[in-house]
């Protein structure tokens, strides 16, 4: 249970603006709580699949017919989801527990002489879903990820994955139609929009509850809870879900007692408009009691085609219901976006003000300052024979002035001086600099700042005061964070660039700070600007470590 | 080195700031005396040059850079220091290439560091009134050829310039050469130049 999934954000969460810079895959903070082995979890995992498998599969019988797939597939949406939160690499895992699984079921017999086939037919849709899961991600992750805004990459692998599969079973059925037991290339197609539609529908209504309460289980929010709170206290939101689920299929099912057959429409428009209006949750909780209504009319001793034309219509609905309740839930995360980009625009004008502010501080304080450390000092000397107490005083003076006049000017760099052209800048004046001004931070929240080894050769072309920046707030997240108080900063050559890293240990029970999220965004920002980019915290065996990677200036490059 | 030639003013809109400096530079060996406004200073300098010159940048009807220019006008072996609590990277470019500077110091200050750029200055002003006094007796003929001459042109083209026969550049040459006690034309080229 350890990864964070922003694709499946649930309806309370869609306010957490920062996980939408998370691209997939990309572990945050693992707030595992227990330290279970990790093989055990996907052991257990995997023994759960199987189980769950075996279930589903032999419901999935009841509206199989000879030679078809079954047409209410709930086995696609346990692998999906499964895929989905493990990742793809547990394909071949996945692909080993349903062929156990066919074993023990009695499906096949290890001694048939077709073997290989049978197995390949098991593996073949195993194999689609980890693809087809492997490219959404990829799609999703890293430089691609602004086009593919959650919860969009999920809702494509969903509708992407059972038509891969079932394409992939076209060569098959083409070249050995004695397998499937059907003759006709009608037929052929029958069976495999027979397959598409099982698929979809297993994968919409399966998938997506059990990884709500993945998620809800993982991160130790309360995702689904909440949402249902939500919707018990919405009333009237409940209630208008409710009329309109039951006018769809009064409707539906008015149409068909005068006659005009079952009629999809109704339903379609009422599971589109709770999608638009409500999002994906309560769009999802139509769709179940509609297809709820629907699986057991079709079950058991009913025609293949009258089954598969239902499903077809279940299917549409299903489809527009979930799409609909996609982009109603994309565009909630896209509002929280611009407010979130509000809320730095605002936090962005006071820092300006307050920079401004500082600057002419910092100069009035200035010139009194220069008198004092000057007279400090005099004084300081001519009480050098004086009486041990004066003199005591007068050194004590003078230091302290010494020490306010350095802060003053190494201030006064860090605020006043943005006009600035880019220069080049030893890595290890940055990291004195910024672990002198951070000190008295660290201090206040009793951590310990350590130099670790900085190469003093290594330059960049920096922005001193920017860079300056994003590495105080790095170093301020890790002060906070730090469980023993010990922070480290350390800067090392990586091939052409540099590496500048902030370290420091989590305890177990580490979660992020709340407000952590604008001095990374800041950071990220800063670091992009000088041609870097920045590694977020990542935990591993409980240290910390975030880096900024800079492009080396000069001869290093 | 009289007193006079280590003679330092101090210029600063904050009376106490400027007191301290001078006050510093005095127990240095300096003779300081600190200004609170630039015009006062530009009023009685012709009277009593000093050897040097620290002031602010930014004061209210004059600042130290426009300060600076005037100084250098009336008298061009004076070292001027700037101090600002303003510090930009264009201003101290600004104060050694334009304004003649000597050093661009940061407030609060840095007092080995104005003690530095106060002896180097007052030592620059010295070598600086030396070559000013050699050259200064020269008619201003004379100081035309010097003027040439140091750029490194031959007396005959010198002669075409100025319209003059090569002879006649050859005997202002000679004066040059007596008048400054200069020993060939490097040590002319050294000086025309500052430093």
């Amino acid at each position: 249970m350890l990864r964070v999934f922003p694709c499946f954000t649930t309806l309370n969460e869609l306010g957490n603006a920062k996980r939408m810079m998370i691209p997939f895959g990309q572990i945050q903070y693992r707030r595992g709580r227990t330290p279970m082995p990790r093989q055990l979890v996907n052991l257990l995992l995997m023994l759960a699949y199987g189980l769950a498998f075996w279930l589903t599969l032999g419901l999935a019988a009841h509206w199989g017919g000879k030679g078809f797939y079954s047409v209410w597939f709930p086995a696609a949406g346990l692998r999906l989801a499964l895929l989905w939160h493990a990742g793809p690499r547990f394909t071949p895992a996945i692909a080993a527990v349903e062929i156990l699984v066919n074993l023990a079921m009695g499906r096949f017999s290890i001694t048939s002489p077709d073997l290989a086939m049978t197995l390949w037919g098991i593996l073949r849709p195993v194999l689609a879903y980890g693809g087809v899961v492997a490219l959404i991600r990829w799609l999703s992750s890293g430089r691609r990820a602004g086009v593919m805004a959650p919860p969009m990459p999920f809702s494509l692998a969903a509708v992407a994955a059972p038509g891969i599969a079932a394409f992939s079973a076209l060569p098959e059925a083409l070249l050995r139609p004695d397998r499937t037991a059907v003759e006709s290339i009608q037929d052929v197609m029958i069976s495999l929009t027979a397959f598409a539609v099982g698929d979809l529908l297993g994968v919409l209504i399966v998938a997506p509850p059990l990884l709500w309460v993945a998620e809800t289980m993982s991160q130790r929010r309360i995702g689904m809870i909440a949402a249902l709170r939500e919707c018990a206290i919405r009333g009237s939101a409940t209630l208008e879900v409710a009329l309109l689920l039951a006018g769809g299929i009064a409707t539906t099912w008015l149409l068909n007692r005068i006659g005009l057959g079952s009629q999809p429409m109704p339903l379609i428009l009422a599971v589109a408009w709770v999608g638009l209006r409500f999002g994906r949750f309560p769009v999802w909780m139509a769709l179940t009691i509609v297809s709820i209504l629907v699986l057991p009319e079709t079950a058991g001793a009913f025609s293949t085609t009258d089954r598969l034309h239902l499903h077809l219509d279940l299917a549409t609905v299903v489809v527009v219901g979930y799409l609909a309740g996609s982009y109603c839930d994309a565009q909630k995360e896209a509002r929280t976006d611009i407010e979130r980009r509000d809320r730095l625009l605002f936090q962005a004008e006071r820092l300006k003000t307050l920079r401004a502010m500082s600057v002419a501080v910092i100069h009035e304080i200035s010139q009194p300052l220069s008198t004092l450390a000057i007279e400090a000092k005099h004084l300081h000397q001519i009480t050098g024979g004086a009486d041990d107490e004066i003199m005591r005083s007068a050194a004590l003076v003078d230091r302290k002035a010494a020490t306010l006049s350095n802060l003053v000017r190494r201030l006064r760099r860090f605020g006043g001086a943005a006009v600035d052209e880019p220069s080049a800048l030893p890595v290890s004046a940055l990291i004195e600099s910024v672990a002198a001004i951070a000190a008295p931070e660290a201090r206040d929240q009793g951590a310990s700042l350590k130099l670790g080894p900085i190469d003093p050769d290594l330059v960049v072309f920096a922005q001193e005061v920017e860079l300056t920046q994003a590495l105080m707030n790095l170093l301020r997240n890790a002060i906070h964070a730090a469980s023993d108080g010990n922070v480290e900063l350390s800067g090392e050559k990586e091939e052409e660039m540099v590496r500048i890293m902030v370290t420091n240990r989590v305890g177990p029970s580490h979660r992020a700070k709340a407000g952590m999220g604008v001095g990374s965004l800041v950071a990220q920002a800063i670091v992009e600007a000088h041609g870097g980019h920045l590694e977020k915290a990542k935990v591993q065996d409980g240290v910390a470590h975030a880096s900024i990677i800079l492009p080396l200036a000069g001869d290093n490059a | 080195m009289s007193i006079n030639d280590r003679k330092v003013y101090v210029v600063d809109d904050d009376a106490d700031l400027g007191a301290a400096v001078a006050r510093l530079l005095g127990r240095h060996g300096f003779s300081a005396q600190s200004f609170l406004d630039p015009v006062q200073l530009l009023d009685i300098y012709a009277q009593a040059p000093a050897a040097c010159i620290v002031t602010d940048v930014m004061m209210d009807d004059l600042d130290g850079f426009g300060f600076a220019d005037r100084i250098r006008v009336m008298d061009p072996g004076a070292a001027i220091i700037f101090m600002t609590a303003w510090p930009t990277t264009a201003n101290a470019v600004d104060s050694v290439r334009r304004h003649g500077g000597i050093d661009y110091l940061e407030k609060p200050l840095d007092e080995a560091r104005l003690l530095a750029a106060v002896s180097e200055g007052v030592d620059w002003s010295g070598r600086r009134r030396q070559q000013l006094a050699r050259t200064a007796t020269l008619s201003p003929r004379e100081r035309e050829v010097f003027d040439l001459l140091v750029q490194g042109h031959s007396n005959k083209v010198i002669a075409g310039m100025l319209a003059l026969s090569p002879k006649t550049v050859e005997d202002h040459r000679a004066s040059i050469m007596s008048k400054t006690e200069a020993n060939g034309l490097a040590q002319l080229i050294a000086l025309a130049s500052p430093d």
